[in-house]
C-alpha cells in the first residue's frame, strides 16, 4: 500500500462513534421534550391560522415526534406521540377539554352530579354514529367504562375510576341516560370522562378494524411508520376539511423539519426550541401555546435541611425564575409561584408572584442555622433536557447566598432511590388542582416526592373533592394552595410553551392549553 | 512490493490442503471457512446478550417513574424477559429460539420481533445493495481515470476531491444533499421518506435517490482510493511493462492486466464499506427518516426493548460476517494463485 488510509478508515470511525453519542443526546433530549409535551396544551401566543376562506379536499400528512413498534390504536392505551395524535381524531370521549383547558360537552351533552357527589347522570348526544354507522347507545358507554377501569388491565385514564366506580350500580336509564354510581364522592368525575384516553367504542369493538366517533376513520396503520385515515362524512361535529389524514412517524427532528420545508408534512409537533428559528427562517410556521407542563425542584419536607420550613423558604427565594425560563426553556415559558394547575378555575392567582430575594433568603438561612448550607442536587436526563439545564442555573444562583448546591447525576434516576432524594427534580404535565394534589402532595399519594404530609391541606383536598358547589369547592382549593405556597416542597419557576410548526399553506390550526397542534383536531385544518 | 503482500489476511490462515481431489479440496476449504462464520456468531451472540444483559434493567428503564405504582405491568414485562432465570438459562434459551428462528418477543409491543423487523430488513437491504450496484461502476471508475492521470493536475484535482468528500461524516453530506435538492436550495428531491400505507419506500423511486446517493458519497471515496493505489503499483511492475513493450494499447493494459489484479484489494475493501453499510445506515436512515433496521435499532434502544436490541444486533453481525465470507471466496477465485494453492 502506497497511500490513502487503510480499509479500517480510524479517523472516521472516531467521528462516528462521536456521531452516535450525540445523536443518542439529541434523542433523549426529544424524549425529554415529547413525556412533557404529551399533556401540553397552550395560550394563543401565535395565532394559527392565516386568514382567507378554508378550502376543502387534500391530504394532510402529520410527521409526528418519535413512535416506535409500541405504537397502538388501541383508544385507551395510547403510548407515543403519534399515538395520541391518532387516539384525538379516530375516537370521543364523552366530554372534551377544550382549548383553555375548560370542560366542554362532547358524545355527552351534559354530565351532572347529585348533591353528594357520588351519582353522576350522563344525557348523551342525540344522532352520533360510529364509522360503521351504528348508533352511539348508554350499552357502548357502560362497555368503554368497563375497558377502561377494567381493575384486572388498568389503562391510562381508568386508575382513579376503577378504585372508586361501583360497577354493579352502575346502569342505563334509557338509550341515551347512564347513571354512574360511585363507592366515594368523587366531584370532579368530568374531569375523568373528558381525557383523551376515554374515547368511546362499541360493544362490538375491533382492534383490528378500530371503529369511533370521530371526524377521520380508520384507513390503515403500521407501528413505527404511519398511518392513514379517511374523513368521516356523517361526523356530528365540524367536518373535516381534508379528504385524507397520514400521521407519518419521525425518530429525527432534524428529518422532521426538512420534511416540512420541502413540502412532504404540513404539520409538525414539540419542536424543539433550537429549530424553531431555522423553521420560521425557511418560511415554516410555529405554533406556540401556553401548557401547565412544570420541571420543579422537589424538597422532602421530612428530612434535614428541609424539614425546617424557613430553609424551604430561603431555597425558594434563591430561584431567579426568567433566568430559568430565558435559558432553561429558551424563553418559551411562564412564571411559575410554587403552585401547580395554573388553568384551573380555582388556581390562586391573587397570592403574590415570588421573586429573587437573596438577603431574605441569607437571613432565613441564618435564622434556621444554617449558614453556608451544603446540599445534593439530585437529577437525571430521563427527566428531560430541561432537567440538568435548569439545575446547572440553580447551582449558580444558589452560589449567592452562599449555598453550595452540588449536582448529582442519578442514571437511572426513576429508579430504587426515586420519591427518597431530599432534593430532586421531576417533570409533570398538565393537570388540575385536585388530580394533581390526590397523586403528588398529599400522604399516600402515589408520586409524593416531597414527602408533603399536612393534615390540614389533606382534609382541604378530600373536602374539594366531595365539594359539588364550585364556588365552596373553589374557596377549600385556594386555602390549600396557600398552605403549600407558604410551607410546601415544590420550588415550581414557570411552565413550559409547547411549540409546534406548519407550512404556510395551513389554515385553521389554534393553540390549545391541553394537547400539543390544537390537541390535534385535524378536522379544522385545511391545506 | 508485489501484490502478494496486499493479499487478504484469511488467506495466510488457510493452510492449503495437499493431496486430495480438487474439488474436495475446495469442499473442505468452504466447510471450514463456514464453520469459522459460525463460531464468530456465535462468540458475537454471547457479546450481544452479556452487553444487554449489563444494561441494568430494562423493565425499570421502560416503566420510568410508573415502576413502583405500576406492579401488573412490572411483572409482566419481567415475564417476556424471564428475568426470574439465571443468565445461562436465559441466553441457552434466546440462543435456541435463534437457531428455531424464534427472535422473542418485543417487549414494547408485545409482538413477534420477526413479525416487527421482516420488512425493515428487506428495506435496508434494497438501500445497500442499490447503494453498492451505484457506486462499484463509479468507484472502480474514477480509480482507473485518475490512475491513468496519474501524477497529472487531473489526479491532484481528483484525490482533493475525494479526501474532501471522505473527511465529511455521512450525516453532513446527507444534510447538504437536503438542503441542496429538497428545502433551501431547489425543491426538487423528496427530504425524508413518507411511508406508503402498504408499500415500501421504492414505491416512489424519487425518495431512494438522496440516501442512496449520501451513501455512495460516504463510501466511494476510500474504494476509490484503495484501488487508485493498488493499480499504480500494477501499473510500475514488471510484468505490464512488458505488455507495454509488447504494444499492446494502454486502454488494454489498463483494463486486462492491470485492473483485473488490483480488483483483490478493492472487493476486500468493498466488503467492509458494504459491511459497515449494513450497521451504518443508521445515521442515514434518521437523517432521511428511511424505515430499515438502523432505524429500527435506534428506536428500540431508545425504548430499552432488549430482545429487539439483540436481534438486529445479530443480523448485522450476520451481515458483516456474510459479507466478509463471500469478498474471501470472491478475492480467491480472482487470484490463480490462491486458487491452486487450495485445490493442488
Amino acid at each position: 500500500m502506497v497511500d490513502g488510509p487503510g480499509p479500517d478508515r480510524p479517523e472516521l470511525q472516531v467521528s462516528r462513534r462521536q456521531l452516535l453519542k450525540y445523536s443518542g443526546v439529541a434523542a433523549a433530549g426529544v424524549v425529554g421534550a415529547s413525556t412533557l409535551a404529551a399533556c401540553g396544551g397552550g395560550d394563543s401566543s401565535d395565532s394559527g391560522d392565516g386568514g382567507g376562506a378554508q378550502t376543502s379536499g387534500g391530504v394532510l400528512v402529520h410527521g409526528a415526534t418519535g413512535g416506535s413498534s409500541k405504537d397502538t390504536i388501541d383508544p385507551h392505551r395510547p403510548v407515543t406521540n403519534p399515538d395520541i395524535a391518532r387516539v384525538n381524531n379516530l375516537y370521543e370521549p364523552l366530554l372534551f377539554w377544550d382549548d383553555q383547558y375548560k370542560i366542554a360537552p362532547a358524545l355527552a351533552e351534559s354530565v351532572t352530579p347529585s348533591a353528594d357527589a357520588k351519582t353522576w347522570t350522563i344525557k348523551l348526544r342525540q344522532g352520533v354514529t360510529f364509522h360503521n354507522g351504528k348508533d352511539v347507545t348508554a350499552e357502548d358507554v357502560l362497555f368503554t367504562m368497563k375497558r377502561v377501569a377494567n381493575p384486572k388491565a388498568p389503562t391510562s385514564a381508568g386508575g382513579t375510576l376503577a378504585t372508586i366506580l361501583d360497577f354493579d350500580q352502575t346502569k342505563k336509564v334509557d338509550d341515551s341516560t347512564i347513571k354512574v354510581v360511585l363507592k366515594t364522592p368523587y366531584a370532579i368525575l368530568d374531569y375523568l370522562l373528558a381525557e383523551y384516553t376515554f374515547g368511546i367504542i362499541p360493544t362490538d369493538f375491533d382492534l383490528k378494524n378500530p371503529v369511533g366517533t370521530g371526524a377521520f376513520k380508520f384507513k390503515s396503520f403500521t407501528p413505527g411508520k404511519s398511518s392513514v385515515f379517511e374523513k368521516y362524512a356523517d361526523y356530528w361535529g365540524d367536518k373535516a376539511f381534508v379528504d385524507e389524514l397520514q400521521i407519518q412517524d419521525f425518530s429525527d427532528p432534524n428529518a422532521q423539519v426538512n420534511a416540512l420545508l420541502a413540502g412532504q408534512v404540513q404539520t409538525i409537533d414539540n419542536l424543539p426550541y433550537n429549530l424553531i428559528d431555522s423553521l420560521k427562517n425557511q418560511g415554516g410556521k410555529a405554533l406556540v401555546s401556553n401548557t401547565g407542563a412544570w420541571v420543579p425542584f422537589t424538597m422532602r419536607v421530612d428530612s434535614q435541611p428541609f424539614s425546617d420550613v424557613r430553609v424551604r423558604q430561603a431555597m425558594r427565594l434563591i430561584v431567579d425564575r426568567q433566568q430559568m425560563i430565558d435559558q432553561a426553556l429558551s424563553g418559551y415559558g411562564s412564571l411559575g409561584n410554587d403552585l401547580y394547575a395554573p388553568f384551573d378555575p380555582a388556581y390562586a392567582k391573587d397570592l403574590p408572584q415570588r421573586e429573587q430575594d437573596i438577603d431574605q433568603a441569607k437571613s432565613l438561612l441564618k435564622a434556621a442555622g444554617q449558614d453556608g448550607l451544603q446540599v445534593q442536587l439530585f437529577t437525571g436526563d430521563d427527566i428531560g433536557a430541561v432537567a440538568p439545564a435548569s439545575a446547572a442555573l440553580f447551582v449558580q444562583q444558589a452560589k449567592k447566598a452562599g449555598v453550595d448546591v452540588k449536582v448529582v447525576k442519578k442514571n437511572p434516576f426513576y429508579g430504587d432511590d426515586y420519591l427518597s432524594y431530599p432534593f430532586a427534580q421531576d417533570f409533570w404535565n398538565t393537570r388540575n388542582y385536585i388530580p394533581q394534589a390526590a397523586v403528588g402532595s398529599i400522604k399516600g399519594g402515589t408520586y409524593n416526592e416531597t414527602h408533603f404530609n399536612n393534615a390540614k391541606f389533606t382534609g382541604l383536598i378530600k373536602a374539594a373533592q366531595a365539594e359539588t358547589d364550585e364556588a365552596k369547592r373553589t374557596s377549600l382549593l385556594q386555602d390549600a394552595q396557600k398552605i403549600e405556597y407558604d410551607e410546601g416542597g415544590y420550588i415550581i419557576w414557570g411552565f413550559r410553551r409547547q411549540v409546534d410548526g406548519y407550512t404556510s399553506k395551513v389554515q385553521g390550526l389554534k393553540p390549545s392549553k391541553y394537547l400539543p397542534l390544537g390537541s390535534y383536531k385535524f378536522n379544522t385544518v385545511s391545506v | 512490493m508485489t501484490q502478494v503482500a496486499t493479499l487478504p489476511e484469511p488467506l495466510a490462515t488457510v493452510a492449503p490442503p495437499r493431496g486430495r481431489h480438487g474439488s474436495v479440496a475446495w469442499l473442505l476449504w468452504v466447510a471450514r471457512r463456514l464453520g469459522l462464520a459460525v463460531l464468530t456468531l456465535w462468540l458475537v451472540s454471547i457479546l450481544v446478550f452479556v452487553a444487554t444483559a449489563a444494561l441494568g434493567d430494562p423493565v425499570r428503564a421502560i416503566l420510568g417513574k410508573d415502576y413502583t405504582a405500576d406492579k401488573a405491568r412490572a411483572a409482566q414485562l419481567s415475564a417476556l424477559l424471564h428475568s426470574d432465570q439465571p443468565l445461562v438459562e436465559r441466553y441457552l434459551h434466546w440462543l435456541g429460539g435463534l437457531f428455531s428462528g424464534d427472535l422473542g418477543t418485543s417487549l414494547a409491543s408485545q409482538q413477534p420481533v420477526s413479525e416487527l423487523i421482516g420488512s425493515n430488513v428487506v428495506n435496508t437491504l434494497v438501500l445497500v445493495v442499490v447503494s453498492a450496484v451505484v457506486m462499484i461502476p463509479v468507484a472502480f471508475g474514477i480509480a482507473m481515470v485518475s490512475a491513468n492521470l496519474r501524477h497529472g493536475r487531473g489526479d491532484s484535482i481528483i484525490q482533493v476531491v475525494l479526501l474532501t468528500v471522505a473527511g465529511l461524516p455521512e450525516f453532513v453530506i446527507g444534510i447538504l444533499l437536503v438542503a441542496i435538492f429538497s428545502t433551501t436550495v431547489f425543491h426538487w428531491l423528496p427530504a425524508v421518506t413518507i411511508s406508503s400505507s402498504t408499500g415500501h419506500p421504492w414505491d416512489e423511486p424519487k425518495t431512494m435517490v438522496l440516501p442512496v446517493l449520501t451513501l455512495v458519497l460516504a463510501v466511494a471515496p476510500y474504494v476509490s482510493r484503495i484501488v487508485r493505489s493498488t493499480l499504480l503499483e500494477v501499473l510500475d511492475s514488471d510484468y505490464v511493462e512488458l505488455a507495454r513493450l509488447k504494444g499492446i494499447p494502454e486502454r488494454v493494459v489498463m483494463r486486462k492486466h492491470a485492473l483485473l489484479n488490483a480488483m483483490v484489494p478493492g472487493i476486500q475493501v468493498l466488503a467492509l464499506q458494504l459491511a459497515w453499510l449494513a450497521g451504518g445506515v443508521v445515521v442515514v436512515e434518521a437523517v432521511f427518516n428511511y424505515p430499515g433496521i438502523g432505524k429500527q435499532l435506534v428506536d428500540s434502544v431508545n425504548a430499552h426493548d432488549v430482545p429487539m436490541v439483540q436481534a438486529l444486533s445479530m443480523i448485522i453481525a450476520a451481515v458483516y460476517v456474510g459479507v466478509n465470507l463471500v469478498a474471501d471466496l470472491v478475492s480467491i477465485l480472482l487470484t490463480p494463485r490462491a486458487r491452486t494453492a487450495i485445490s493442488s
